[in-house]
């Protein structure tokens, strides 16, 4: 008995192997493509075809399904899918879902076909593994995504080593993807973590006079940029930095670090970049080492939210936050509305990450960032297949129609710089007191038009941004002085 | 007689297995070439450093995808001429191939020496720390790593196009498999065994038993160093999160699947793995129940656990079970009547004890 349990044990594990075995084959077979270099040396392989340019887009999309994003995996799958839902006739194969795929997507007579969804980790190596599987095995010929900052960099630099692939970056918010690697078929239409910090030092010196902050990040490639664009704004407009504290991701006792922060008395805010769990924990430890939390002496990138209040108390109100992909939900533009209507429209419930992976109505999540950047990749996509009449055939007048497309979207115009990264608006807002006394995120002001490189803070040539770059330097900001003042969730424009 | 004819059909087996591999890019797609079995190939050259300590010097050591790390990061700091991250030292590739096999060769030696004097649980978890304070030391000190890794990294112009990678992991692959059966018979080989058997007698006998182990040790480093650079030629890039505790332990379930206790195992265990991580969400139906690409690591926890269970020595454990009692069952045939001699067992120590 106990042999023939083995016996049958030992045949599954070889049945399981074989067809493993023959799936890899199998799938190679029919869909393989190689890279132009592989043909160059391995003309005895019939099988491998250049991608299938000239007979339509196949679409892979990058996004994660597991690491610290991993919750954001349909978020993201179902903001390319919206876009194309929306202006490329696409349905969702799920009402549910946007992980089932979508079909019947069309530009111009041109078919988008989605031949896969990468799932990363948050790590660049699992990324490269992901984007190889779709481009080289699955023949994608245009790539959305990917997620996270490392995973951008990544891929950017896989995109310059393949020129026949179009990259449209998903929402991966570092900044030397574009500024350095300068990858000529790699494309990013919204900003990276230093943009999402522009304006906050303007508006903090010049309107709530503080001369002097402290900065905290996190000690990794998002915390440094979202720190950088800070430093970079808010010492521009004039403001000095007096401290930098870089406590490592993942530190759940922030006292020593707090401990390196000057008191309350000696500075006039500080500005922090503490992500993920690390934003609360890293508050507490404030409140615990230097003494209750005054909202008005302290500024936060796009990790503080209203949520903080529950643990923290509404001490936390009137502190400023930079911002993100999208404007905060209490600006409400008809274009606004109209996007969040088509999302609803497009599925019954997505089970988003700010819904706790739930069942919710899809507008949830596409308020938020996450999904929006990937909506913004697949709005371009659309318009500019529709620049070149659906005609992938000449790559070169493809890449030119995205570099010169000017994205008319729902929170804000968005264009590219040379460097094919966009020119964006960013959303700066506070958190406040409503009515019933609960803290609220209220949008405060729009910074129009803001690029990566600040005035010439960062520039390919220049470092990337670190525990000690940029330097506390002034300098002109293309939009000091030009943000636009948000009243009640209206823009003063 | 049968002692002969057993290893010539092992290596006639061999042979040609490796005219196969020689032969594959021709039968085979780029894709299953250049990517699943070019990091088989690398995967298993580094998880074999693992079954070499395990199985000659009966150490099983976690610290294998640290030195691995140590050459491809160390090889991305001085073959970079520009650009943001790392030394940049923009040496010529060659002369920072051989940089980098000196300071992980250098780097195994002074661990390895450190382990030493330590065995068994003690040696796994000393070298665990190893990785994790290699890990730490490429996070922090972001001058050698980046900041956030090293990426653009090129592969020599030798190796340019990627079928070059794979012929040159299938030779390394050869090389190191023929090196350390070689190993095993040296004066050197004989007494790390010896060593793994019996320290305290071998050193009675007066043997440096700590000296075996460093230079068993540092030779494993200088095998995995290899492996890592094939590695960052592969991938364009390393950061730290590529030697964090994760694929560090991937690397140990490799050999582990493969089985522990035999060399050709490890480059089987990374077959397995990277054809599970490619293909398994391909296979037809799997995602209907609930075997998604988010689920692989699940899939291969389970398979380790099938695999310790079924078969300890991993599925060349499988396969050399499954010869014996076909040999068996063969020689009942035979000899029908044989009464007049006694069977013969061989005895083989192993990681989990001994067994007849």
């Amino acid at each position: 008995m106990k042999r023939l349990r083995r016996r049958t044990a030992l045949a599954l594990s070889i049945t399981t192997g074989l067809a493993l075995v023959a799936a890899g084959c199998g799938g190679g077979d029919d869909d393989s493509a190689g890279l132009p270099a592989d043909q160059q040396t391995s003309d005895a392989d019939g099988s491998a075809a250049p991608p299938t340019d000239g007979e339509g887009i196949r679409l892979g999309i990058l996004g994660q399904c597991e690491g610290p994003f991993g919750g954001f995996h349909e978020d993201v799958v179902a903001g390319t899918t919206l876009a194309l839902a929306q202006f490329a006739g696409a349905t969702p194969n799920s009402s549910t879902s946007a992980l089932e795929g979508f079909s019947g997507a069309e530009v111009a007579g041109t078919p988008i076909e989605l031949v896969g969804i990468g799932c990363g980790d948050d790590t660049a190596d699992r990324i490269l593994q992901e984007v190889r599987r779709l481009v080289e095995q699955l023949g994608a010929n245009v790539i959305i995504g990917p997620l996270s900052g490392d995973e951008g960099i990544a891929i950017a630099e896989y995109a310059k080593a393949n020129p026949e692939l179009t990259v449209f970056a998903g929402i991966s918010g570092s900044q030397e993807q574009t500024l350095q690697v300068q990858a000529p078929n790699y494309f990013r239409f919204y900003g990276d973590g230093a943009i999402w910090s522009a304006g906050l030092g303007d508006l903090l010196h010049n309107q709530e006079g503080w001369d002097t902050v402290a900065v905290i990040a996190d000690d990794y490639s998002f915390g440094h940029t979202s720190a950088a664009g800070f430093v970079a704004d808010f010492c521009a407009v004039g403001g000095e930095v007096t401290h930098r504290v870089f406590p490592p991701l993942g530190t759940t006792d922030y006292s020593s670090y707090i401990a390196q922060l000057p008191n309350p008395d000696e500075v006039d805010g500080y500005f922090w970049a503490v992500g993920g769990t690390g934003t609360q924990a890293a508050l507490e430890a404030f409140v615990n080492g230097k003494g209750d939390l005054t909202g008005d002496q302290h500024a936060g990138n796009l990790f503080f939210n209203p949520g903080l209040a529950q643990a923290l108390g509404s001490g936390i109100a009137g502190a400023y936050v930079g911002g993100f992909a999208t404007l905060p939900g209490d600006v409400r533009t008809p274009e606004i509305e109209e996007y969040l209507a088509a999302a609803d429209a497009t599925w019954e419930t997505i089970p988003g990450s700010l819904s706790g992976n739930e069942p919710a109505p899809p507008s949830v999540a596409a308020a938020f960032g996450f999904f929006y950047g990937y909506y913004t990749a697949g709005v371009a996509l659309v318009e500019s297949l529709e620049a070149v009449g659906g005609d992938v055939s000449d790559l070169g007048a493809f890449h030119e129609a995205i570099s010169g497309l000017t994205l008319e979207l729902p929170y804000g115009d968005i264009s590219l710089d040379d460097n094919r990264s966009g020119i964006v608006d960013v959303g700066l807002s506070r958190l406040a007191l409503d009515d019933s006394g609960e803290v609220v995120q209220e949008t405060v002001a729009i910074v129009p038009g803001v690029d990566q490189t600040f005035g010439g803070t960062f520039s390919p040539d220049t470092p990337s941004p670190g525990r000690d770059f940029p330097a506390c330097e002034e300098r002109e900001l293309p939009w000091e002085g030009n943000a636009i003042p948000v009243v009640d969730g209206v823009p003063q424009s | 007689m049968n002692l002969r004819d057993r290893l010539t059909g092992a290596r006639l087996a061999f042979a040609g297995l490796v005219l196969i591999m020689v032969l594959l890019p021709s039968l085979a797609t780029a894709f299953f070439v250049n990517f699943v079995m070019t990091q088989t190939l690398i995967l298993g050259l580094a998880a074999a450093t693992i079954v070499f300590l395990a199985k000659y010097g009966g150490m099983t050591s976690l610290a294998q995808l640290l030195m691995f790390g140590i050459a491809g990061f160390m090889f991305g700091n001085a073959a970079l001429a520009g650009g943001a991250r790392g030394l940049n030292l923009g040496w010529h590739p060659w002369a920072a191939v051989g940089f980098a096999l000196l300071v992980t060769t250098v780097a195994a030696f002074v661990l390895g020496a450190i382990a030493s004097r330590t065995t068994g649980i003690y040696f796994l978890m000393l070298t665990l720390v190893y990785g994790v304070i290699g890990y730490f030391v490429f996070a922090q000190i972001v001058e050698i790593s980046g900041p956030g890794g090293i990426t653009s990294i090129q592969r020599p112009d030798l190796l340019g196009p990627p079928i070059r990678l794979y012929y040159a992991g299938l030779l390394l692959s050869v090389l190191a498999y023929l090196g350390f059966r070689a190993v095993r018979r040296t004066a050197f080989g004989l007494a790390l065994q010896g060593v793994r058997d019996d320290p305290v007698r071998m050193a009675s006998l007066g043997f440096n038993v700590a000296l075996h182990r460093t230079l068993a040790f540092t030779m494993a480093g200088f095998v995995a160093g290899l492996a890592g650079l094939l590695n960052v030629w592969w991938n364009g890039q390393i950061d730290p999160a590529s030697i964090s505790i994760g694929p560090t332990l991937i690397l140990l379930i490799i050999a582990v699947i493969g089985g522990i206790s035999s060399l050709e195992g490890a480059w089987l265990g990374a077959f397995v793995y990277v054809l599970v991580f490619t293909y398994l969400r391909d296979l037809p139906l799997v995602d209907r129940i609930g075997i998604t690409e988010a689920r692989f690591n699940t899939v291969i926890g389970v398979i380790v656990l099938a695999i310790m269970v079924l078969s300890p020595e991993g599925l060349t454990g499988i396969g050399q079970r499954l010869r014996r009692r076909l040999r068996r069952r063969v020689a009942a045939e035979a000899a029908p009547t044989a009464g007049d001699s006694l069977p013969v067992h061989t005895t083989q120590k192993e990681l989990g004890g001994t067994r007849p």
